[in-house]
C-alpha cells in the first residue's frame, strides 16, 4: 500500500505574512484566505493556475485569524483580533461588509456558522463563546454568552446536522454546548489533552469529533448514549463524549488544525513541525477503540508552521492547506489500497 | 476560586496571558524619586524591600499598595479587585467595629439596611416569610451589638420619586438633546462597572443620575440620621445587606465618599450569603431566633408588615417610571402594565399605546447578552426605546451573585421562583404615599437647599478610558 499527496499549485496568497487560514466556499468554487496583512482574498481556479479573484476591502484593524461561509454560500464571516467579526456579502460584481459584530472584549479567535445558517459563534481571547442569531433582515442579535472556559478560546465548530456548538480552549478541554430553556449552556467537558487544544472537527455523521492539541497529539470523541454499555448507566439523558482514540507519536510539535473528509472519512492534520498528514481510518476497528493509521506525511509541506488544512466539499481528495510563510498549497491525495 | 461577581463584570478584559498584576497599571503610576537610575534590591525573608546605597546603608521600599479604587479607575482587570474587596468590606470587618465597641470606651453606632431581595432569598432559605424573617434578623443583628435596622426599600422609594422625576424631565428636552432618551437605569452596579469600562461616553449621557437605594440609604443615614442623632458621619458604621458583590463596588466608588469628613456613606456591604455565613458562625438558624419589633425608622411598613413595590423585584423602575410618564405626559391612567416578552423571558417589552400611535416604548433588559443588543442597537441608532432598566443578572436582582445558594435537594430554579414569590407576597405601597418620605422632601431635602438634595439623591459616572502601557500591549 502506497497512498500519496501530490501537491497540484503553491502559491504565496499573503506575501510577507502570514496565511491564517483557508475556508472552501460550499460549492468548493472559490477558497477564501486571511492573514496577518488584514486581507482577505478569494482564489478560483484558472486553467492551471490559481488566481485571485476577490479582495475585500479593508475591514479590520488587526489580524483576521479565521474565516467562515456561510452554508448557502452568500455570506463569509471574519474574526479578527480587533475583536470584532465581520459578515461579508456579494453587491453586484464585489464584496462588501454587511455588518460588524461587536461585543467581544479582545481578539476574536474563530467564528462558525450552524448548518441552518440562522445562527453564528464567535469565541475570543476573553474566554467567551458567543451565539448570534440572524433574522431574514440580517439583523444579528446575541442571543447567549457563555462562559465555560477558564482560557483563551481557539476555536468553535458547529455539528454537521444539530444546533450542537462544540469550543477548543487554552484551557486544554474541549466544551460542547446546547440550548436550553432559551439559553445556550454547555453540557459537556471533555478533558485528556494536555496542553492548547487548536482545533476541532467533526466526522461526517457528527458522532464523531477529532481534536487537534499543543500537546501533539489528535484525539477522537465520540457520542456515547448513556444506555451504552459505554456510557456507564449514567442517569442523564445527555450523551457522553468519550475519547475512543489517541494519535501521539505522529506530530513533532504543535498540531495547529486537523480537518475530517466529507467524502473519503480520511483525517488531516496540519503542523508547527511544517509537516502535512493525512490518517485513514482502519475499516474494521471496534467503534469504541478507533485505530488510525497515518497514511501520508509530508514533512516539508510549507518553509514554516502550517496553520491550516482544509478539505475540499465536492471533489474527494482535494486538500488546501496555508502557512506562515504566507503561502497556499492545494493537494491531491491518492490511495493506492 | 470563582468570580463572585455579576457576569458582566467578570467579562470586562480579563486576560489570560497577562496576569493581572503585570497588566495593572498602578506600578507604573507610583511616583519615582529622583536618584540614580542603577540600584541594587535586597528581599528580606520577610518578604520587604530594601535598596542598597551606593555607601552599603539600607533603605526601606514603599509597597505598592492598591486599594479597591485604583482597581476601579483602570481599564485593566477586574478580578484582582476581588481580594481587596474581601479584606475591605466583609462580614469579618463588621465584626472588628462590634468588637471594638465591647471592649472600647468609644462607641460607633452601627447601622444595617437590608435590601428586600436579600430578606426574601433569607426567608426562602429559612421557610419565613419576609417580615419574619426580617424581624428575626432584626433580632440577630441587634443581639450581636448592632443599633439600628433599616429597610433599603424606605430609600428606594426617594430612587423611584428621583427616576420619575429625571424621565419626564429627559423626556422633555428629547428634541434639543439627542442622548437625552433612552434613559437607562442605574440601580445595578454591575452594568454601571460595565458601562463606564466598555463603554465610556457614548453611553454613559444615557444613563439615569439618580442614586440607587444603597447609596440614597447612605444619604439618608450619614446626613440626615447623623444629624439628628448628634452623631459625625464617623461615628456611624453603616453597613448594607445587598444581594450582589457587586454592590461593593458601587459604596467604594468615590462619589460616595463624604468629603469633608473621608468617610463612605455606606462602609460595608454583605452579602446575603454572607448574612447566613454569620448566622453559622454564631451557631444560629434563622428559625431559632426570637423576633424582634422592626425598626420602623427607615422601613417601608405598615405596622410589622413590610412593604414593597410594584413592578419587578429588581426595583420596580419600569413600572413606576412608566405609570408616572403616562400620567403625566398623556394623561393616561395606568392600572394594569402587560409586558411581552421578546427575544427571551429576561428582554420585555411594555408600550404605551392610543389610537395606534405608540407614545412610550419601555423596556427591561436583564442579564449580559440583552445588554450587548441594547448597547449595539443604541450604537446603530435603531433602539425604539424611551426607558431601559437594565440589570446585569438574568432574572436581575433576586438572582444576585450575593444570594443564597440552593440546598442540595433543590434546583437554583425552583429556589429563584420562591424568592420572587415571597418578594411579590409583601403588599405594595406607591412610593407618593409613603408619608416619611414626603415628610423628609419637605424637611430635610427643602432645608438643604436644591443643590446639596441633588448631590444627596443623584451621582456621576466617569468613563474610563483605555490605557495602554508597554506592559499591555498586545500584538
Amino acid at each position: 500500500m502506497k497512498d500519496t499527496l501530490n501537491i497540484l499549485h503553491k502559491f504565496s496568497a499573503h506575501p510577507d505574512s502570514r496565511c491564517w487560514y483557508v475556508a472552501w466556499n460550499p460549492k468548493g468554487t472559490l477558497l477564501a484566505s486571511c492573514g496577518g496583512d488584514r486581507a482577505i482574498r478569494l482564489w478560483a481556479r484558472e486553467g492551471d493556475s490559481w488566481e485571485c479573484r476577490f479582495v475585500l476591502p479593508e475591514g479590520h484593524q488587526r489580524t483576521i485569524r479565521k474565516l467562515a461561509w456561510s452554508p448557502c454560500g452568500n455570506y463569509l464571516a471574519s474574526a479578527s483580533f480587533d475583536a470584532t467579526t465581520c459578515i461579508w456579502g456579494k453587491k453586484g460584481d464585489d464584496f462588501e461588509c454587511l455588518t460588524v459584530l461587536e461585543g467581544h472584549e479582545n481578539e476574536v479567535k474563530c467564528v462558525s456558522w450552524a448548518p441552518s445558517g440562522s445562527l453564528l459563534a464567535t469565541c475570543s481571547r476573553d474566554k467567551s463563546v458567543w451565539v448570534w442569531e440572524v433574522d431574514e433582515e440580517d439583523e444579528y442579535e446575541c442571543v447567549s454568552v457563555v462562559n465555560a472556559h477558564t482560557q483563551d478560546v481557539k476555536h468553535v465548530v458547529w455539528h454537521p446536522t444539530q444546533e450542537l456548538l462544540a469550543s477548543a480552549s487554552y484551557d486544554n478541554t474541549v466544551r460542547l454546548y446546547k440550548e436550553e430553556d432559551d439559553d445556550w449552556v454547555c453540557k459537556a467537558t471533555l478533558e485528556g489533552h494536555t496542553a492548547t487544544v487548536w482545533s476541532l472537527a467533526f466526522d461526517p455523521s457528527g458522532q464523531r469529533l477529532a481534536s487537534c492539541s499543543d500537546d501533539r497529539t489528535v484525539k477522537v470523541w465520540k457520542e456515547c448514549q448513556p444506555e451504552d454499555e459505554q456510557g456507564e448507566g449514567s442517569a442523564s439523558t445527555d450523551p457522553e463524549w468519550k475519547c475512543v482514540c489517541t494519535l501521539s507519536g505522529f506530530h513533532s510539535r504543535a498540531v495547529y488544525d486537523i480537518a475530517w473528509c466529507r467524502q473519503t472519512g480520511l483525517l488531516a492534520t496540519a503542523c508547527a513541525d511544517d509537516g502535512v498528514r493525512i490518517f485513514n481510518e482502519d475499516a474494521n476497528s471496534n467503534p469504541h477503540q478507533t485505530i488510525f493509521s497515518l497514511s501520508v506525511h509530508v514533512p516539508k509541506a510549507h518553509n514554516q508552521d502550517v496553520n491550516c488544512v482544509a478539505w475540499h466539499p465536492k471533489e474527494a481528495g482535494i486538500l488546501a492547506s496555508c502557512s506562515d510563510d504566507g503561502e497556499i498549497a492545494i493537494w491531491s491525495y491518492h490511495s493506492e489500497a | 476560586m470563582a468570580s463572585q461577581f455579576s457576569g458582566v463584570l467578570q467579562l470586562t478584559d480579563l486576560d489570560d496571558f497577562i496576569t493581572p498584576s503585570q497588566a495593572c497599571i498602578k506600578p507604573v503610576k507610583l511616583e519615582k524619586k529622583p536618584g540614580k537610575s542603577l540600584a541594587k534590591i535586597q528581599i528580606e525573608d520577610d518578604g520587604s524591600y530594601f535598596q542598597v546605597n551606593q555607601d552599603g546603608g539600607l533603605q526601606k521600599l514603599e509597597k505598592a499598595k492598591i486599594t479597591l479604587n485604583d482597581c476601579l479607575a483602570c481599564s485593566g482587570c477586574i478580578t484582582s479587585a476581588e481580594s481587596v474587596l474581601i479584606a475591605q468590606q466583609s462580614q469579618d470587618e463588621l465584626y472588628k467595629v462590634l468588637h471594638r465597641n465591647k471592649s472600647s470606651a468609644e462607641q460607633i453606632v452601627v447601622v444595617v439596611s437590608v435590601s428586600p431581595q436579600s430578606r426574601a432569598s433569607l426567608a426562602a432559605h429559612f421557610g419565613l416569610s419576609t417580615s419574619d424573617a426580617t424581624s428575626k434578623l432584626t433580632a440577630f443583628f441587634k443581639n450581636i451589638g448592632v443599633h439600628h435596622v433599616f429597610d433599603t426599600g424606605f430609600s428606594r422609594a426617594f430612587s423611584l420619586l428621583e427616576s420619575q422625576k429625571e424621565f419626564v424631565e429627559r423626556y422633555q428636552r428629547k428634541e434639543q438633546d439627542k442622548k437625552a432618551l433612552p434613559m437607562l437605569t442605574s440601580a445595578c452596579p454591575g452594568w454601571i462597572c460595565y458601562a463606564e469600562k466598555t463603554h465610556g461616553d457614548f453611553i454613559l449621557p444615557y444613563i439615569s443620575t439618580t442614586r440607587s437605594p444603597q447609596q440614597v440609604m447612605g444619604s439618608l443615614v450619614k446626613g440626615y440620621f447623623a444629624e439628628q442623632q448628634n452623631l459625625t458621619p464617623k461615628q456611624i458604621y453603616h453597613v448594607t445587606v445587598m444581594p450582589c458583590f457587586d454592590k461593593k463596588l458601587e459604596a467604594s466608588r468615590t462619589d460616595f465618599i463624604m468629603k469633608d469628613t473621608d468617610t463612605r456613606e455606606v462602609d460595608c456591604v454583605i452579602t446575603s450569603g454572607e448574612v447566613l455565613k454569620m448566622l453559622e458562625q454564631e451557631g444560629l438558624s434563622l428559625n431559632d431566633v426570637d423576633p424582634a419589633p422592626l425598626d420602623t425608622l427607615f422601613s417601608s411598613v405598615n405596622g410589622d408588615e413590610l412593604l414593597r413595590h410594584a413592578g419587578s423585584s429588581s426595583g420596580g423602575y419600569l413600572h413606576h417610571v412608566y405609570a408616572h410618564a403616562a400620567k403625566q405626559l398623556f394623561g393616561v391612567e395606568v392600572n394594569d402594565i402587560t409586558y411581552k416578552t421578546l427575544k427571551n423571558k429576561d428582554f420585555q417589552e411594555v408600550t404605551l399605546e392610543k389610537d395606534g400611535t405608540v407614545f412610550l416604548r419601555f423596556a427591561a433588559a436583564y442579564g449580559f447578552r440583552n445588554i450587548q443588543n441594547l448597547v449595539q442597537k443604541l450604537k446603530r441608532g435603531k433602539s425604539p426605546y424611551d426607558f431601559v432598566e437594565v440589570m446585569a443578572c438574568p432574572s436581575g436582582c433576586v438572582n444576585g451573585g450575593g444570594q443564597l445558594k440552593p440546598l442540595p435537594e433543590k434546583s437554583n430554579k425552583e429556589l429563584l421562583q420562591q424568592v420572587e414569590d415571597l418578594y411579590n407576597a409583601e403588599n405594595t405601597r406607591l412610593p407618593e404615599e409613603e408619608d416619611r418620605v414626603t415628610h423628609l422632601y419637605r424637611t430635610w431635602l427643602h432645608n438643604v437647599g436644591e443643590e446639596r438634595a441633588r448631590e444627596l439623591l443623584h451621582t456621576r459616572y466617569h468613563g474610563v478610558e483605555k490605557v495602554s502601557n508597554g506592559l499591555t500591549v498586545k500584538w
